[in-house]
């Protein structure tokens, strides 16, 4: 079996992937999804991500992990245009997994003890039949951990094993992802400051008559932590500051 | 007096379930959630829970609703009252000590702490108490545990019962009641908030969002009255902090 993530797709997100330090680690992730898809006697998974903006119908999905193979590709692309909508939209309300049936009559994804637990999605769009597990991080991270094969069927015990497992991969993929960013030199005392009161709606006059600087000494610290936290703008830097748990 | 009798046979209840945790497998547990039914299968889901990782009691609370005055945030919990009214501050103050990127790798991963020395505390229960959190759609949830001092509590198995108690709360209403605290904003003044987080000027959304610069500001503005907040740098924290964009 061979495990080529899928570059066809030639996103920004996949085009990030070649910087140094990110595939050994991504690679790492591999040997994992291989052993949750023989838990389940499974023959393809794929990890998508959600990017762009907050709101529902501007989300899209990006697969990060896959073992489609390139002669594959053209299933992924299936798999996404047939569901991604619906995925988007499950995973803003909802933790239950989801499950499909095949386009054939004998390819479904079956779970006799735990279809209380589960959604189903429209079945007969794509050949496999298969299960998503959503994983929600929070704002950032989240996505989903696919599984497909020509017919499954799950037990409730299983479903939870490797939904839990899922939600692990999700967060080290995530992890991967800040081991880059947190090279960034941290940010000095008096710039975390600076930034706090920025985002609870100080001028830069009011910071600076509060903590005692000029002006341009405050706008010099906004501006040096702006570079730190590689943002365009101050309003960039604020946003970051308080994902990173810099600032509250 | 009724109420005391109640209270004592819950305990003995209690002392049963806790007595046979040790033989409760993953897969029953599973088969006494997929059997409740009816209007309070939360409560009872997460009692199941709860005693499958060998606590005493717990509290399921809305991360979104702590930082506000009051007991909103608590969906569903059998804690004492006089307990969650003291421990409600302490929540409130620990919650925004952490970052939003720490929050997202520490779904389902447990958090020991003890309880103050001034809590009165009911019969048997000990002074740790776990919490973990989890998401469902944007809305984060904490799980708060306490133990038994009688009974191992069973770390090994929270993220079963963080999987599970968010598989319930997937049902509950209580997830959607989000959107209608949405502040209001209108798909627009969203896109905008989710522009300018990423860095952009008004111009440069002007140019994404194909409307005029004008048009932009007012939809700034807009969002700055509607969320009382006196600078774009502050709106935007806001946003995020709410997790908006």
């Amino acid at each position: 079996m061979r495990y080529q993530p899928d570059r066809t797709t030639g996103t920004p997100a996949e085009t990030r992937l070649t910087r140094s330090g990110r595939i050994s680690g991504r690679s790492d992730l591999f040997p994992k999804l291989v052993s949750m898809l023989k838990l389940i006697d499974a023959q393809h998974f794929a990890v998508y991500r959600l990017h762009g903006s907050g709101l529902p119908h501007k989300q899209r999905l990006v697969c990060e992990l896959d073992n489609w193979g390139s002669a594959n590709s053209v299933v992924g692309k299936a798999f996404v245009d047939a569901y991604s909508d619906a995925l988007i939209e499950h995973i803003e309300k909802s933790m239950l997994p989801l499950m499909w049936n095949g386009r054939d009559s004998d390819s479904t994804a079956e779970t006799l003890d735990f279809a209380s637990f589960t959604q189903r999605l429209k079945p007969h769009l794509v050949p496999f039949a298969g299960v998503a597990f959503p994983v929600r991080l929070g704002s950032v991270g989240n996505g989903y951990v696919v599984f497909t094969a020509k017919f499954m069927d799950l037990a409730s015990d299983m479903i939870v094993e490797l939904h839990g497992r899922c939600c692990q991969l999700m967060m080290e993929l995530l992890s991967l992802d800040e081991r880059r960013s947190q090279a960034a030199e941290a940010l000095s005392e008096r710039e975390i400051v600076c930034l706090q009161l920025a985002g609870d709606g100080r001028i830069s006059e009011e910071i600076a008559e509060k903590l005692g600087l000029s002006v341009h000494t405050v706008n010099a610290y906004l501006g040096s932590a702006t570079i730190k936290l590689d943002s365009v703008n101050r309003i960039q830097a604020i946003a970051k500051a308080i994902r990173f748990g810099y600032i509250s | 007096m009724d109420m005391q009798i109640s209270q004592a046979s819950k305990g003995d209840r209690d002392a049963r379930s806790a007595a046979s945790i040790g033989a409760m497998s993953r897969e029953q547990l599973i088969l006494q959630l997929s059997a409740i039914a009816g209007p309070s299968y939360l409560q009872a889901g997460l009692r199941a829970l709860a005693s499958y990782a060998g606590a005493s009691h717990y509290l399921l609370a809305r991360c979104d609703l702590i930082q506000e005055n009051g007991l909103d945030f608590v969906v569903a919990c059998d804690w004492p009252f006089d307990l969650v009214r003291r421990l409600a501050p302490e929540l409130t103050s620990g919650y925004g000590r952490t970052g939003e990127l720490e929050k997202c790798m520490a779904l389902f991963q447990p958090s020991a702490a003890v309880l103050p020395d001034d809590v009165e505390l009911p019969e048997g229960v000990g002074r740790q108490y776990y919490a973990m959190t989890f998401n469902v759609g944007r809305t984060r949830f904490s799980l708060l545990l306490l133990t038994r001092d009688s009974v191992p509590f069973l770390l090994e198995r929270l993220r079963d019962v963080g999987l599970l108690s968010g598989y319930l709360a997937s049902f509950t209403r209580c997830v959607e009641v989000r959107s209608e605290r949405d502040f209001d904003l209108t798909e627009r003044e969203l896109e905008c908030l989710f522009w300018i987080a990423e860095g952009k000027t008004s111009d440069e959304i002007a140019m994404i969002l194909g409307i005029s610069r004008n048009t932009i500001n007012n939809y700034i503005t807009s969002v700055m009255r509607k969320t009382a907040t006196k600078t774009r740098s502050e709106a935007i924290a806001f946003a995020v902090r709410n997790n908006l964009v």
